[in-house]
């Protein structure tokens, strides 16, 4: 093995994008970090939990927003970075990536991990997507909710999640380009998607 | 690292060091932008006249709403400047500078064709008469005319704070009002060219500084800098800082259309001096509101910071030192208003007739100053802890919400004193609503 080596996984909700991450550092015996990241973050920023899951909670980067969201200064022609944007919180997450990956061989799960170390080397980018009634069954079942709820629930949060990632990676959440791979966890199955990105990820970082 | 040890120092250090280290630079930036506007007055009252004083009050909310479109581009941009830079992202950092480039260009030259066209009429419905249409005529038109040097200048500026240079960019705000200040008086007494002479000063040094401005994003050494290639518009840079920027926007977009009906009130109650006091009123009181503005600015990511750390204690004293820094600026500004209205309109004019309509004004709009730096500093303190709305509305029922029905009472039952009377009015109402918006933050945050 040569050096340190990173997964950045971006995922559609329900698709098992989490669950690969962590079947995955297990079988690279290396961590996943998810929203363990935010609780880092906020312990050492000194910044509460709440105000990055609130950063993370925003639907919208839109025109809407940007009036009544203020999401800048209302003084004429000065320009403020506010402690508590969204943009300073996303910086703060985005140190403490840095910091883990400086440290050691890591699996990171949104965030835009992917963009926010896009200048470190042996990065594997991957996108899983999967079908819609595989994403909402495994919805309904994980959070024990209806089906037709979770597709509700599904819809937001991909509107959620590519909103967050576009603005604040300036790529297209789940768009090709953005990525090395994209793939459909249904395709498969979830284990045997782990087998193949295992297998693409020890082709590229030569493990 | 440096970043993080002073974020911690935002958590420990002495709340009184903390907040002067970071208000000073502001308060000095705020002082400096609004000297601008009170040395051009001061050189078009003393050297021009009366009546070019109610001349130049009838340009503030075109001067304004030119500066509010910079401020659409300029805040939006330096936001996502700033977010780029954090993540090393110079490709996309210097697209957003080109593009920044070319839409301040499309607007600049939009609002300028746009605004010389009809500018006349635009005039005589912002107020102007037959009398104070010739200067705000000829003022407007060099103004307008160099619009697109005021749009990059204010754009790149804002820019030149982003990418941490915020030295160079109070250095430059600083050295356009000097070499203002050193034009206006010769263009206006030397060479007699009215008020023309202070557009052109203006204009001049905005000029000046817009050529040190590239000069410095043309720098090979610099690693944002223009490039040929980050001109093509890129649709998400050009969407998302307009949308940061469209609250800035309308703010100031507001604020010119309540100038604009004060300014007509007063011209269909009091005549064209009355303008021109409002003008003067004007520009002194916006003096003393930029410093505590400054002081806001250095209030926000101590505020920010300790309240995001649960540290309510730090939270309330930051805000508790700035309210009261705040209220012993616009005491300052009470004392002067209420003791010694005539000599400050006498700075401005030496006409008997407009000092006295100024200092009787005077006296009746600073009024409730000692109250309003609370109201100020409140309203952005809710910004700061990342309430945002409340902020908006704070701000707004000062500015909009109480001050527009007065605007619209007051005047029919005391004519120019009405007008006069319904900013201290406005002023104590939106103190009382922060204060109990305040207070109920304080009780929450307490449980």
């Amino acid at each position: 093995m040569t050096g340190k080596y990173y997964i950045n996984i971006g995922r559609q909700i329900g698709s098992g994008g989490l669950e690969i991450g962590k079947k995955l550092a297990q079988h690279l015996n290396i961590t996943c970090y998810d929203r363990q990241l935010i609780e880092i973050a906020s312990k050492e920023s000194g910044v509460g939990k709440e105000f990055f899951e609130k950063a993370d909670e925003k639907d919208s980067y839109s025109i809407f927003s940007g009036m009544f969201g203020m999401r800048s200064s209302l003084i004429n022609q000065v320009y403020t970075n506010y402690f508590l944007s969204n943009e300073n919180l996303f910086q703060i997450q985005s140190n403490v990536i840095h910091k883990l990956a400086e440290k050691r061989s890591c699996i990171f799960v949104g965030r835009c991990a992917d963009y926010v170390l896009k200048e470190t080397p042996n990065c594997l980018n991957i996108f899983i997507s999967a079908n819609k009634n595989d994403r909402t069954k495994r919805l309904a079942e994980l959070q024990h909710i209806s089906e037709n709820n979770a597709l509700h629930f599904m819809e937001k949060m991909d509107k959620k999640r590519a909103a967050y990632y576009n603005y604040f990676s300036n790529k297209t959440w789940g768009a090709a380009e953005s990525y090395h791979i994209c793939i459909n966890s249904s395709l498969l199955g979830i284990d045997e998607t782990v087998q193949t990105i295992l297998h693409i990820a020890k082709k590229k970082m030569c493990l | 690292m440096e970043k993080k040890e002073a974020t911690i120092a935002l958590g420990t250090d002495n709340i009184w060091k903390l907040l002067l280290q970071y208000a000073i630079p502001s308060v000095i930036a705020m002082t400096a932008s609004s000297l601008y506007n009170i040395t051009d007055s001061i050189f078009i009252g003393q050297g021009v006249g009366a009546l070019a004083i109610s001349g130049l009050a009838i340009t503030f909310p075109l001067m304004n709403l030119g500066a509010a479109f910079g401020s659409l581009v300029g805040v939006g941009a330096a936001t996502l400047m700033s977010l780029r830079l954090g993540q090393k992202d110079y490709t996309t950092a210097n697209r957003i500078l080109g593009n920044v480039f070319i839409l301040n260009l499309i607007l600049g030259i939009s609002y300028s064709i746009i605004v010389l066209t009809f500018l006349d009429p635009i005039l005589y419905f912002f107020g102007a008469s037959e009398a104070t249409l010739p200067y705000a005529h000829d003022y407007m038109e060099i103004i307008s005319i160099g619009n697109l040097i005021t749009h990059m200048y204010l754009g790149l500026n804002a820019l030149l704070r982003a990418t941490g240079k915020p030295q160079k960019a109070m250095l430059t705000t600083l050295l356009s009002v000097a070499i203002n200040a050193i034009l206006t008086p010769i263009f206006i007494y030397g060479l007699n060219w009215g008020i023309k002479g202070a557009a052109f000063a203006t204009m001049l040094a905005q000029t000046a500084m817009l050529i040190w401005q590239i000069n410095i994003f043309c720098n090979k050494n610099n690693i944002i800098r223009l490039k040929k290639s980050a001109f093509r518009l890129k649709r998400r840079i050009v969407f998302d800082s307009l949308s940061i920027g469209l609250s800035p926007f309308s703010m100031n977009a507001t604020a010119c259309v309540i100038i604009i009906i004060i300014n007509q009130t007063l011209t269909r109650h009091g005549g064209d001096l009355a303008v021109g006091a409002y003008g003067i009123i004007n520009r002194v009181a916006f003096l003393f509101v930029m410093i505590v503005l400054g002081l806001n600015q250095g209030m926000q990511p101590i505020a920010g910071y300790n309240y995001g750390a649960r540290q309510t204690s730090r939270v309330y004293a930051v805000l508790r030192h700035t309210i009261l820094l705040a209220t012993g600026v616009m005491l300052l500004g009470f004392i002067m208003g209420e003791f010694t209205p005539r000599a400050i309109a006498s700075i401005f004019t030496p006409e008997k007739n407009l000092i006295d309509i100024a200092a009787g004004g005077l006296k009746i709009v600073f009024i409730c100053f000692p109250i309003v730096g609370f109201q100020i500093v409140t309203s952005n303190f809710f910004q700061s802890i990342g309430k945002a709305g409340k902020a908006i509305y704070l701000s707004l029922t000062r500015q909009v919400l109480f001050l527009l029905p007065c605007l619209l009472i007051f005047p029919s039952i005391w004519g120019v004193n009405g007008v006069w009377a319904s900013i201290p009015a406005a002023d104590l109402l939106a103190s009382i609503n922060a204060g109990y918006l305040l207070y109920r933050e304080y009780k929450k945050t307490k449980k």
